[in-house]
């Protein structure tokens, strides 16, 4: 009896040692996030309840600052123009990064790498110096505006970012630029995991290339599309150094985002923390959800 | 033993960069201008390239103690230039003092002032700061333990124009020392005006409505717009409030958009302007000093501050002339005189040193002629006013055709009106800078006005 109890004592002492052993290794970095990440969320959280200019914060209606965003004209508009860049930005550049990922995935393709590499570049650059840039592009007498000039297109240059529906354009572009790199990289490290075979056979079977796409390589990437989709979402729901840098708020405040009125309110106006951590609560909460929603459309797990 | 090597140097070139980036930050902060006149000021300056800022290190910039004075300041070209220049001259009778400048974009200066503030820690800050005069209201009044009063110092705050001295009086106490003057001048192409048949004085101490009829005039006879300025940025606007003495906000710090009879008949002479295309809008900074040096436009009106960079272009010397604003019509107190823009020096509450700091300014911003004699080169002008009788500032200037540009440029500045900027100027320029871009764009005025309002008081809660 005593033999048959032994192994099963080492069995345990030795799976609670595994246990311990990954415990040992996790509670640094744990306790690392829960001090830097965690603890400053609810101080946050804290934070949003109260109102108040400058030092005097205090709690008062605990429900204030959410309901003034509300009614708020200025922030009202950041929402609406982060949404509509979310709604449009996002899908092109995710199609696009998947349309020039497969067509990179081409075995039989030269200068693979410089390709793949120019693609990505742009996403290496710094935000504030590209949306530099791209403001001088798209001036009055600036570079896109020779160009279209020359090709008889227009007479006399065109105030890109001085309308609100051009700023946004120019926006949108911008981050199209400059994402869709990034987001490329990710889906050919995922076509590398679909065999060829499936290809061939689907090749052998008299697929179409669009067939193929839509009917296969969508499918089999779609936990990295699901990723992909996340992370744009979240970067694009806080997106800032483009409308500071690119439009400053845009034309009467028509590109303006809720991350750049949440600088505004913190540093250039009268400082007001208690409402831009509410704010910024609003993108964490606008944020959860709808990862939570594309999780539950796209991840079939379970 | 080559894989053994390989992981070696790796390890030691990740600690490296590991240690060189626990040691100090470079920002990629942009260069500012002199003053703040634009928001977009801050962001760039006129070649738009990018300068590392200072050092984040609390070590390095913090309050020195001693006889050491530590400062925060933008443009190497001209606050960075005077300030230096100030230390030099206060160490002849002082042998063993020295300043350190620590060069910090203004926007950089003022968040790390909030955030200093804020968390009641403000041992990160450095002796003597540099702060934007639309600004000051603003961050005595939210902040009044981070600043150190002056009132008693000793300084003759007579001694410095009015109008200026008041942006950085707060419940009757001095602040700030006046620093660069930002008195509003027109600067016009001398040789384009000919060509049109026009001379200098036919713009000086004119109205905005004559302004616009020979803008006109030069228009069709040259092709060439009179003025440019930044969309989206209040400048022109606020200079022409200014102009009339009149504000955004009332006696008790409320905003007084609605039924404001000069802000009405401002943002209706702006949209006349802009609908001749007397005035044309840039999109930033650059573009806007690109106007003038590429010959764009046939002059504008700015702070005087604007000077340095019209004459980056060399070609254009002796082709220009300055002289005073236009006035508004149907406005009680229209003068030819605003200003725009300029900042003060304040001591923060961490000096280690106060007394010295104190008598240092004293003896150089707020008593040295022979400072500002030295600065003039420049561009910086004193808003001192004995400054103004020196010889060096009765010399012609050979880019703006042989006039004593800047002993003008003092007298103008002796003459503008004060306004009351407010503790919420910023939340009120944005404010009326969208009202503006939506009235240009065909909205009522009266509408855009309310709106304007009714954001601000949303903003001031």
């Amino acid at each position: 009896m005593s033999q048959v109890k032994e192994p099963k004592k080492r069995k345990m002492s030795l799976e609670r040692r595994h246990n311990l052993t990954g415990w040992a290794f996790l509670t640094p970095a744990t306790l690392m996030i829960a001090v830097m990440s965690f603890w400053p969320m609810i101080q946050a959280f804290i934070l949003s309840l109260q109102t108040g200019k400058a030092n005097n914060l205090k709690f008062g209606d605990p429900l204030a600052n959410y309901v003034r965003m509300f009614r708020d004209n200025v922030f009202m508009a950041s929402l609406g123009n982060t949404f509509l860049y979310l709604i449009i930005q996002v899908p092109i550049m995710l199609i696009l990064a998947l349309i020039l990922a497969s067509m990179l995935n081409n075995k039989n393709l030269r200068c693979k790498g410089l390709f793949r590499t120019a693609i990505f570049l742009p996403c290496a650059t710094s935000l504030v110096s590209y949306a530099i840039i791209f403001r001088s592009l798209f001036g009055v007498d600036g570079f896109i505006n020779t160009v279209l000039i020359n090709l008889g297109i227009l007479n006399t240059g065109y105030n890109f970012l001085g309308h609100a529906t051009s700023a946004k354009i120019v926006i949108i572009i911008a981050l199209v630029w400059r994402w869709t790199g990034y987001n490329m990289v990710f889906y050919l490290s995922g076509l590398q995991n679909i065999e060829y075979s499936v290809y061939e056979a689907a090749k052998i079977d008299g697929a179409s290339p669009m067939q193929t796409f839509f009917k296969i390589t969508v499918p089999l990437l779609k936990p990295t599309i699901l990723l992909t989709a996340i992370m744009s979402t979240n970067g694009t729901l806080q997106l800032f150094d483009e409308s500071l840098n690119l439009t400053k708020g845009g034309p009467a405040n028509a590109t303006i985002t809720m991350s750049h009125y949440i600088y505004n309110m913190s540093f250039k106006y009268v400082p007001t923390f208690g409402y831009a951590a509410a704010m910024s609560f609003l993108i964490f909460i606008l944020v959860a959800i709808l990862a939570f929603v594309q999780m539950k459309v796209g991840d079939k797990r379970d | 033993m080559k894989r053994k090597i390989l992981s070696a140097l790796l390890c030691v070139a990740m600690t490296a960069t590991m240690l060189a980036g626990c040691g100090g930050d470079s920002k990629e902060s942009t260069d500012d201008n002199k003053t703040e006149a634009t928001d977009d000021a801050a962001g760039d300056d006129a070649a738009g390239d990018d300068a590392a800022a200072g050092d984040d290190a609390a070590g390095d910039d913090a309050a020195a103690g001693g006889n050491k004075l530590t400062v925060w300041c933008w443009d190497p070209a001209f606050n960075i230039f005077s300030m230096e220049e100030a230390g030099k001259v206060y160490q002849k009778d002082h042998s063993d003092f020295n300043v350190e400048v620590v060069e910090t974009p203004w926007e950089d200066v003022q968040t790390k002032l909030t955030t200093a503030a804020t968390s009641g820690d403000l041992s990160t800050l450095p002796d003597i700061i540099l702060m934007q005069d639309n600004a000051f209201q603003k961050n005595v009044i939210s902040y009044p333990d981070a600043f150190v009063d002056l009132t008693d110092s000793g300084i003759d705050f007579k001694q410095f124009g009015e109008a200026k001295t008041a942006y950085s009086v707060v419940e009757g106490k001095n602040y700030g020392v006046p620093f660069d003057n930002g008195a509003v001048i027109a600067a016009y192409r001398t040789d384009i005006l000919e060509q049109a048949g026009m001379k200098i004085e036919d713009f000086t101490d004119i109205t905005w409505d004559e302004y616009l009829e020979k803008g006109k005039t030069v228009l069709e006879k040259t092709g060439k717009p009179l003025l440019s300025c930044q969309a989206g940025e209040s400048d022109v606007i606020m200079m022409m409030m200014q102009s009339c003495g009149a504000s955004l906000f009332d006696d008790e710090g409320k905003p007084a958009l609605v039924g404001n009879a000069a802000l009405k008949k401002v943002m209706e002479t702006y949209a006349a302007l802009k609908e001749a295309g007397v005035l044309v809008e840039v999109n930033d900074w650059d573009q806007y000093i690109s106007t003038m040096t590429t010959e764009t436009v046939a002059g504008t009106i700015n702070g005087c501050w604007i000077m340095a960079s019209i004459k980056t272009a060399e070609d254009q010397s002796g082709k220009w002339a300055i002289t005073n604003m236009p006035s508004l019509v149907g406005v009680d107190n229209a003068t030819n005189f605003s200003n725009n823009g300029g900042s003060s020096w304040a001591i923060t509450a961490n000096c280690q040193n106060v007394d010295l700091a104190k008598d240092f300014l004293k003896s150089t911003f707020a008593g040295s002629v022979e400072l500002y004699e030295n600065i003039i080169s420049c561009g910086a002008l004193a808003t001192y006013l004995p400054a103004g009788d020196s010889d060096v500032y009765a010399q012609g200037d050979d880019f703006f055709g042989g006039d004593a540009v800047s002993a003008k440029i003092v007298e103008f500045a002796g003459k503008t009106p004060s306004n009351n900027t407010g503790v919420f100027y910023y939340e009120a320029r944005d404010a009326v800078a969208t009202a503006m871009q939506n009235i240009v764009g065909g909205a009522s005025v009266d509408d855009e006005l309310q709106l304007a309002q009714e954001t601000i008081e949303s903003q001031m809660q």
